[in-house]
């Protein structure tokens, strides 16, 4: 290429170039506040699952059968079936549920696995904590959490709601 | 006794002003660079768009620890800050703000402020070599051999002007501009010197001396906390001066086509200056050390030896 | 520190002259995640690189021997974290051949879809990196901003932002509204009216950058089949070897799109191959918004998957090249062995061969246009 035309050329692209980012002055900015200022999640975006009160009888839907202990890939939920003290029999609730979120890789396999409609996926995005300890939560916080949070079950195979 | 007052005194005035011009130049630098990127940039800190941002983060580096790598070059490590800073505050010294606002306005002002500017270097380099630190001794080599070979294209395209205007005292340089700018019979030797100017600052596309992707930080990778922040003190210190110096040169200095004082004058046409200088910043990528060699000795070089012939070829003819 | 032995060049003497020895990484500025390279230098040039990699290892293939197949989908994700459902439906298709699942029609094109807006979003975030590994910065910002637009959109789509967990094994865990296949289509429109065409002009035409590209880290059609390149690194040597055309799987056979080719094999000819394979994904994902079948997405069967006896390797063509899965089932539950073909891996070979003699700014810029993920290199 002869010089005029690679001058030309570099000077034409370099205008192109200044031009770009000159519009891109001009427009608005894109980012957000976000401590002040939330951005909107999507619907449907999954953060931690949790235990599901059932909203008629006001218990646990529960019955502590592990399914979704065995589903789990990384091994993050462990339960601990409750028992009668009196008669030592086993009783359909979990006397405790724990779940990692710090294992966890809000999969939603487990809510796929619950036969009896006792996992939910909360959209809760803000559940960071300074010590790795506190993502471990026991049944009283995974229901605490499901009162703050909003629960997204959807059927397999159905379309996610969308806003 | 009142000399040294003065004295005193003057160097006062520069040093506030150096360091206020650097804390704007800073934040301007990046609201400027939010905004292209379409972020905000600083906000929360003080005033209107965060704009005390550059006074908290100094009061931060102030307070930081004072690290020193260890294997360092004591006394070399030690100075090469006060060395790379102090050049960028003198040069003001010779800056005509306005008609009359110049602190000295010397017979060879143009020579000594091209001096003064070389010595950046030397800083640069003693930290890169103090440092005992790989990253900074190769942004110290970059930087010996990038400031070098473009303080020559630099000069030579100020040679125009000096043989327009007939001295080399920056007073006299912008009073002969009155009538008309040194910049339209001289555009090559301006734009030689603009693109001289960011070289000589470091800044993209020539910052091959800091290459933050390469070298991580280049020659101040070892600083830290206010050793550090003299750095890109005196960075936005010799890019101000820069600019400064091409109004002074092509673009007539104080004069200007309304009632503005001339110090308004100057720093509008300055402030222009910088400003472009930040946008290249935020929109190139940055080029290889021998395509730098290349553009500085076998492209700008020529470029100003045009710029010198065309120009003594006009006063030849108009005189 | 230094080593001692002098340099081949020529000397004063009197002089001598000492090789550097450079740790570049684990944590530096432009190893794109957690690789470190070795290098040798003689004053700016690059006598010899070599990368050590192993930083980032979760031990992946060993892990998923104990997993349930349906869990070794989400965990696959992680591998290379930014064209997550490349690795899905790779891995996907693996079980499903040897679980004998019948895949839906919907789930097939859905899966295509999904697979070509990862390769625009990986797209461009890989425009952003090199940007950014050649000294300008703000692309690196407009790649992410386009990114962040498509991220959401996946968000909506499948629940999270970058670890999908949305393919299951016979299909996709959930459908995609109407509503959100408009607005798919306003980011197919706005990738290709403004983001694309900005793309060009601020980075890709810009003259410094093709100064800076044009000729340097080249490599042949030989070196590239030798070391095992695919994808846009093989492509960009002019051989147009694209598994959506070679070894049509899903539905790529019975879609349009061309295959674009390089010609030198540099760093230029990998740019423009991966920038105009943004144009031809959004050129299918177009068809498959116009002829998405209606139905299920969800085969039945799902929930008893048990691989046959046997061994199967699937391959598709991720946003950097060839990812494979080597399934190996003793009919079992969980897999046997389960090997993951990483592109990246085998292109991190090549940064010897591609780095000898280059300046260090040259070496950077190689590391960048081969798009290496260290997710994915290390498992």
């Amino acid at each position: 290429m002869s010089l005029p035309r690679t001058v030309w050329n570099t000077v034409k692209s370099l205008v192109v170039g200044h031009a770009v980012t000159a519009r891109e002055i001009a427009t608005r900015p894109i980012t957000v506040f976000y401590p002040e200022e939330k951005p909107e999640f999507p619907t449907g975006s999954r953060s931690v699952p949790v235990l599901k009160v059932n909203e008629e009888s006001g218990y646990i839907n529960c019955t502590s059968c592990g399914l979704c202990e065995r589903t789990c890939p990384p091994g993050c939920i462990e339960i601990t079936q409750a028992v009668d003290p009196a008669t030592n029999k086993k009783k359909p609730w979990p006397h405790l549920y724990t779940l990692d979120l710090s294992h966890c890789m809000v999969c939603n396999l487990c809510v796929e696995a619950c036969p009896f409609d006792a996992l939910e996926m909360l959209d809760v995005p803000e559940l960071a904590t300074y010590q790795v300890q506190d993502l471990k939560f026991h049944k009283e916080q995974l229901l605490d959490l499901w009162k703050t949070g909003k629960a997204i079950r959807i059927a397999e195979g159905q379309p996610m709601p969308s806003k | 006794m009142n000399d040294v007052l003065a004295a005193v005194l003057e160097a006062l005035a520069v040093l506030t002003y150096v360091a206020l011009n650097a804390f704007v130049l800073i934040w301007l630098e990046r609201k400027i660079a939010g905004h292209i990127q379409r972020r905000i940039g600083p906000l929360r800190v003080g005033g209107p768009g965060g704009s005390l941002q550059s006074l908290a983060d100094g009061i931060k580096l102030f307070s930081k620890e004072d690290f020193r790598p260890g294997g360092r070059d004591g006394i070399i490590w030690w100075l090469a800050p006060l060395v790379s800073m102090t050049p960028a505050v003198m040069v003001f010294i010779a800056i005509p703000f306005g008609q009359h606002l110049i602190i000295h306005d010397m017979n060879i002002g143009l020579i000594y402020i091209t001096s003064i500017t070389s010595f950046g270097l030397l800083g640069v380099f003693m930290a890169g070599w103090g440092s005992n630190n790989k990253y900074s001794l190769l942004g110290a080599m970059r930087a010996g051999a990038q400031l070098f070979s473009y303080e020559i294209p630099a000069i030579l395209s100020t040679i125009g002007v000096v043989l327009a205007a007939g001295s080399l005292s920056l007073e006299t340089i912008v009073a002969k501009q009155s009538a008309h700018w040194f910049l339209f019979p001289q555009i090559l030797g301006f734009i030689v010197f603009y693109v001289a100017i960011l070289a000589e600052t470091n800044r993209t596309p020539f910052d091959l001396a800091e290459a933050e992707s390469e070298l991580v930080g280049g020659y101040f990778t070892e600083y830290s906390g206010i050793r550090w922040a003299m750095f890109p003190f005196a960075e936005y210190g010799t890019l101000f001066t820069g600019c400064a110096l091409a109004t002074t040169l092509f673009l007539g200095g104080w004069h200007g086509p309304l009632f503005l004082p001339g110090w308004v004058w100057f720093l509008i046409k300055t402030y222009i200056l910088v400003f472009i200088a930040m946008w290249i910043r935020w929109t190139l990528p940055r080029v290889r050390i021998d395509q730098l060699m290349d553009l500085g000795w076998k492209f700008l070089i020529p470029l100003s030896l045009i710029n010198i012939l065309g120009t003594g070829a006009y006063i030849a003819l108009v005189r | 520190m230094a080593s001692t032995s002098t340099t081949a060049g020529e000397q004063a003497p009197g002089l001598q002259s000492q090789l550097m020895t450079l740790n570049l990484g684990p944590q530096h500025p432009s190893t794109h995640g957690v690789l470190r390279v070795v290098v040798t230098l003689d004053g700016e040039e690059v006598v010899e690189a070599q990368p050590d990699i192993g930083y980032l290892h979760r031990n992946f293939e060993k892990i998923v021997e104990g997993w349930a197949l349906p869990g070794v989908v989400p965990f696959s994700d992680r591998n290379d974290y930014l064209a997550a459902i490349a690795n899905e439906v790779c891995v996907c298709d693996a079980i499903e051949t040897l679980g004998e699942v019948e895949l839906p029609d919907r789930a097939k094109w859905l899966r295509v879809l999904f697979a070509e807006l990862q390769r625009i979003i990986s797209h461009e975030l890989w425009y952003g990196a090199f940007g950014m590994d050649l000294g300008a910065f703000t692309p690196f910002l407009y790649g992410f901003r386009d990114r962040e637009t498509g991220y959401l959109l996946m968000e909506k789509a499948t629940g999270a932002r970058m670890l999908y967990a949305y393919n299951r094994i016979g299909g996709l865990r959930n459908d995609v509204t109407d509503a959100w296949l408009k607005e798919l289509e306003g980011y197919l429109d706005f990738m290709e009216k403004q983001a694309f065409p900005e793309y060009m002009k601020l980075l890709i035409e810009n003259e410094i950058f093709v100064m800076r590209t044009k000729g340097t880290g080249q490599l042949t059609r030989e070196q590239a089949i030798a070391w095992g390149a695919s994808g846009p690194v093989l492509r960009s040597t002019g051989l147009p070897w694209d598994l959506r055309k070679k070894r049509p799987y899903l539905v790529y056979d019975q879609l349009e799109f061309d295959v674009p080719t390089g010609t030198n094999g540099d760093n230029y000819d990998r740019a423009m191959v991966r920038m105009l394979e943004i144009k031809e994904s959004i050129k299918i994902i177009r068809q498959v918004l116009r002829r998405l079948p209606d139905g299920p997405v969800l085969a039945k069967a799902r929930a008893a998957v048990r691989p046959r006896v046997g061994e199967y390797y699937a391959r598709q063509e991720s946003p950097r090249g060839e990812v494979g899965v080597h399934l190996v089932s003793n009919g079992r539950p969980n897999a046997y062995r389960l090997k993951w073909r990483a592109p990246t891996f085998s292109h991190l070979q090549l940064v010897p061969l591609m780095c000898r003699g280059v300046k260090m700014a040259d070496m950077i810029a190689n590391l960048g246009s081969l798009d290496i993920v260290m997710g994915e290199v290390d498992r």
